[in-house]
């Protein structure tokens, strides 16, 4: 028995005990599920099977928005904990794990994911290509994602979670101070997941650098593309140093290695410095998509063309160097001379102009705009004001001196949450709005749709605004509570307050999909919104191949172009067309990294071994295997497009 | 599928064409990866504690010998590429195996070298600078191995399946990663070994 | 196959000039140079090495993508620069 004691958690408290339940029932009912609706061979051959670039960008949706709702629990559970002085709902150790997993959740394993998931389903569309360059590869980076994220999640049922925060400062993160698995399960189950977000950082530059439609230069991209191949590139540059930071983590604590340690020469500040060389870039990779989706809903329903196309482009070029010049703002108050603050504080200055420069090329699209407040555009509205807050409140942040006053406290807390909520978790709800009649072809009700933006817009300030206030009043973040001569109760209970509101707000996102599911009008024209890229050029739902015939362009607004007397898109007969075939081995990979990273994490060698040969095994199977993909005939293409051109009637 | 005769097999087919770039944008990645392990070694190579220090453990032989293998085998890739080129698969093949067993023999040299380190006090362990010393090292080590198991699996298909554009996309492509395992190692030779013999 | 297609001059050469530049780089430890020049020597020949094998080698501007190679390579370098100065920056030189 005592084999099997690792894996028991060893903080443990009626909460975690009723999860262990709960998840182990989940889990066994969604296998009897499947297994009595004989659903097991649709799955194996539609979804874990498939390298279509859009079911791939279906399931990255559905798994962050999965991962929303866990990180949106431990986010109210920390507020209800603070909600009133001297709370007893949680311990110091479950608040530390519970601020850990909420952070590590939300940027690795629910931005990221979402805004890989758009990607997926949007970008070949808007260049008009039939698929990404490497389909099978991209399968694989959502596979390696998907099972790094439940290894992530499983740590709080099996182990133990991490606890050290989801910087993991050491030596906090140290085997010292954090003796649990839980900081493992950080290290191996973000390597596993970032290996797949690199590989996908690599597929989508070749992707919109070689495939786009002809007469499609890269001047004449929609501004989402753009945005997605800056992000991509900074995905490619900056993920290896995470790869290697998470790396060195894990020889420290499983090797006996000397990076990060306190003995024998080791330096904890290095984490901070490479965590943060990585971290930096890395909220742009989760904010650049957002700027490309507000572009894109910002133009469509204000129905003009962008506002300063070349401009926004530069700006994006710039924060791509830019973000990697920053990263030591994040620690100005380790104790660096006034040299290195001096330096950093500048560059982190310099890089809000780019961003303000966005910001007013979006005002002066909407200027004169006819502006129609769908629920996309509201979001896309409501960002502009409150991502200001966040962008002017971090370059308060950025001046070192300052810093030293506003550094860990809620104040900081309320400026990051400002920029990505408004930024990041806006945007994607706006997108997931903008092109869901794209993917199942009908619209997501519109009147539910804003009942869920009023009560997450303003859940989203009356929770974080009070942050600012107590920050600068000195609460310090990461306190699990706070006595009450401090006078900070008011305004977290307020703070709690705004938590209630934003998850009704979700709740109504929900019962949104769920209602227009069942009940909104089918067969929405493929150009609802009136919009203006490639995408709503083909049927919805669109075809495997995407395109029937491949689009010429010679504009980024060309299927605007087209409806309004310009150049026809579609030039040409119908030709075969060639498609990757599907394939089980990324699902496989998938499950066998999940095993390799379980090993490791318990250090059960002979397990990891064995996994290890087995990724390898399936590296070789790749290196022989013989696949030239499959092709359509042109008699089936005329079938399909008859029947959608029914559908889009 | 489209094959484009003017051009060398493996780049013949849009999807050959893809691959190669794709494989450049990874070895950007790769420079990354590198980079902060030298960032890295930089940071700690002076934090030696009761260790030793570089100048006491590094030996010129060996590393004259990895680097000169290394080096020759960067030279034959090279020359199995040409050949592949000019439509030799007989010529390419036995360049190919060279590159290999240069490649072998460098790895032969730096286990013997590891070996050489943990005997004389200068393991993983002992201190933040032999950690990054031997995980620098250790990590272009295990790109070396990986690289000769997949360069026998291109010899293996060749030999099976002939010049094709797919094995000939695979084989140059495999060439830009032992390339670049050189390149990476003139870095270590100079600011590992050289720098730290100064 | 002959010896001339077998061995073309632009390979042979290249190999060459890698030998001396490992030999002159050798040079930094045998004449125990100081400090400084030692690590100019070392940069100079280290990044024409590394541009040896770029451009003989790799054939990095053979190709259509050229512009996208070369970019991607300048960036990458621009990167480990930033990545390695920043850290001895950080961790070193501006560190109390
Ligand atoms: C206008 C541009 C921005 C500036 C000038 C800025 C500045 C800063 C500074 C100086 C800090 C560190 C403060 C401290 O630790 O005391 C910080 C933290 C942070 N920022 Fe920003 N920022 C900007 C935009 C963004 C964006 C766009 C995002 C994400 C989408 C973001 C996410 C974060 C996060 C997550 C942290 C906190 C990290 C932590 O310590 O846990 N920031 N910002
Ligand atoms: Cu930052």
């Amino acid at each position: 028995m005592d084999y099997f004691d690792r894996f028991a958690v060893p903080h443990s408290s009626p909460m975690i005990v009723g999860s262990q339940i709960a998840i182990a029932v989940t889990v066994l009912a969604i296998l009897v599920g499947v297994t009595y609706f004989k659903k097991w061979g649709y799955l194996w051959r539609e979804w874990f099977t498939t390298v279509d670039h859009k079911r791939i960008g279906i399931m990255y949706i559905l798994a962050a928005l999965l991962m929303l709702f866990r990180g949106g629990a431990d986010a109210l559970l920390m507020r209800a904990q603070t909600a009133i002085p001297d709370n007893g709902l949680l311990d110091g150790q479950h608040y530390n794990e519970i601020f850990t997993t909420h952070g590590v959740v939300m940027i690795l394993f629910m931005a990221m994911p979402f805004i890989i998931g758009l990607m997926n389903i949007v970008t070949p569309l808007q260049i008009g290509a039939r698929d990404v360059a490497f389909p099978r590869l991209n399968a694989v980076s959502f596979w390696l994602f998907f099972w790094g994220a439940m290894l992530f999640n499983i740590s709080f049922v099996v182990g133990g979670s991490p606890d050290a925060g989801w910087t993991a400062y050491f030596p906090l993160a140290s085997v010292e101070f954090s003796e649990s698995v839980g900081m493992n399960y950080y290290a191996i189950a973000i390597q596993i997941a970032g290996i797949g977000t690199l590989m996908t950082g690599i597929n989508f530059i070749v992707t919109i650098l070689k495939m786009r439609a002809p007469g499609m230069t890269l001047m004449k991209m929609p501004m989402f593309t753009w945005s997605i191949l800056i992000t991509n590139l900074i995905i490619v540059f900056a993920f290896p140093v995470l790869t290697v930071a998470l790396a060195l983590m894990t020889m420290d604590r499983m090797f006996g290695t000397n990076f990060f340690t306190m003995a024998n020469g080791g330096s904890d500040m290095l984490w901070a410095n490479l965590f943060w060389i990585w971290g930096h870039p890395e909220v742009y990779i989760v904010i650049l998509p957002a700027f490309g989706i507000y572009s894109e809903i910002i133009s469509t329903f204000a129905r003009r063309n962008l506002y300063g196309y070349k401009s926004m482009v530069v700006s994006m070029v710039a924060i791509s160097v830019l973000s990697f010049v920053v990263w030591a703002h994040h620690f100005f108050t380790m104790g660096h001379g006034a040299m290195v603050n001096g330096i950093f504080s500048v560059t982190t200055m310099a890089i809000a102009v780019p961003t303000g420069i966005k910001i007013f090329n979006w005002l002066f699209t909407l200027w004169r705009g006819k502006i129609e407040f769908t629920v996309p555009m509201l979001y896309s509205l409501a960002f502009i004001p409150i991502f200001t807050i966040g962008g002017v409140t971090g370059v308060m942040l950025a001046m070192a001196s300052a810093d030293y006053q506003y550094h860990n406290t809620m104040f900081l807390v309320a400026h990051f949450h400002y920029v990505l909520i408004p930024g990041t978790v806006f945007s994607v709800l706006a997108g997931f709005t903008y092109w869901w009649p794209k993917i199942f072809n009908f619209q997501l009700s519109e009147r539910i749709g804003k009942w869920a933006f009023w009560f997450i817009v303003v859940g989203f300030n009356v929770t974080f605004f009070p942050m600012f206030i107590t920050g600068l009043d000195g609460q310090a973040r990461r306190m699990y509570t706070y006595s009450e001569s401090t006078g900070y109760g008011p305004l977290n209970m307020l703070s709690f307050v705004g938590a209630l509101g934003l998850l009704l707000g979700f709740a109504f996102l929900v019962y949104n999909i769920y209602w227009s599911t069942r009940y909104a009008p089918r067969n929405v024209s493929s150009d609802p919104w009136n919009a203006r890229s490639l995408e709503w050029a083909t049927h919805s739902p669109v075809p495997e191949y995407n395109f029937a015939i491949v689009p010429e362009v010679d504009s980024s607004q060309a299927f605007w172009d087209s409806k309004n007397n310009g150049p026809a898109l579609f030039k040409g007969k119908y030709k075969e067309i060639h498609m990757p075939n599907n394939s089980g081995v990324p699902f496989i990979l998938g499950i066998i990294f999940f095993v390799w990273g379980f090993a490791m994490v318990f250090s059960m060698w002979i397990f990891a071994i064995i996994a290890t040969l087995g990724i390898f095994a399936c590296m070789a199977h790749r290196s022989f295997e013989k696949d030239h993909g499959h092709h359509i005939t042109v008699e089936e293409i005329e079938e399909t497009e008859k029947k959608l051109r029914g559908a889009n009637a | 599928m489209k094959i484009d005769n003017s051009l060398p097999l493996e780049y013949s087919t849009e999807e050959n064409r893809l691959k190669i770039l794709g494989f450049w944008i990874f070895l950007g990645a790769e420079i990354a990866l590198f980079a902060t392990l030298f960032a890295t070694y930089f940071t700690l190579v002076d934090r030696t504690a009761n260790g030793p220090v570089g100048g006491d453990i590094f030996e010129v032989t060996p590393v004259l010998i990895e680097t000169i293998l290394l080096l020759t085998s960067s030279f034959t890739i090279g020359l199995g590429i040409n050949a592949m080129r000019h439509g030799s698969k007989n010529a390419m093949m036995i360049f190919f195996i060279i590159t290999l067993a240069l490649g072998a023999g460098f790895l032969g040299t730096e286990i013997y070298e590891f070996k050489h380190y943990v005997h004389i006090g200068a393991g993983l362990q002992v201190s933040a600078f032999t950690s990054i010393l031997l995980t620098l090292l250790g990590t272009h080590g295990a790109h070396v191995t990986l690289g000769l198991f997949w360069g026998t699996f291109i010899v293996l298909q060749v030999k099976k399946r002939g010049l094709t554009p797919e094995t000939t996309n695979k084989a140059f492509i495999y060439s830009l990663y032992w390339h670049f395992l050189d390149v990476v190692w003139i870095f270590i030779f100079s600011f590992v070994y050289l720098k730290g013999m100064m | 196959m002959n010896m001339k297609q077998l061995f073309p001059r632009g390979h042979v050469m290249g190999f060459i000039f890698s030998m001396v530049l490992t030999a002159v780089a050798l040079g930094v430890v045998v004449y125990e140079l100081s400090f400084k020049t030692g690590m100019i020597v070392l940069l100079v020949t280290a990044f024409m090495q590394a541009g040896v094998q770029l451009v003989m080698f790799m054939h990095a501007g053979e190709s259509e993508d050229k512009k996208a190679i070369y970019t991607n390579v300048y960036y990458a370098l621009f990167i480990a620069l930033v990545t390695i100065f920043g850290t001895l920056l950080t961790m070193i030189w501006g560190y109390q």
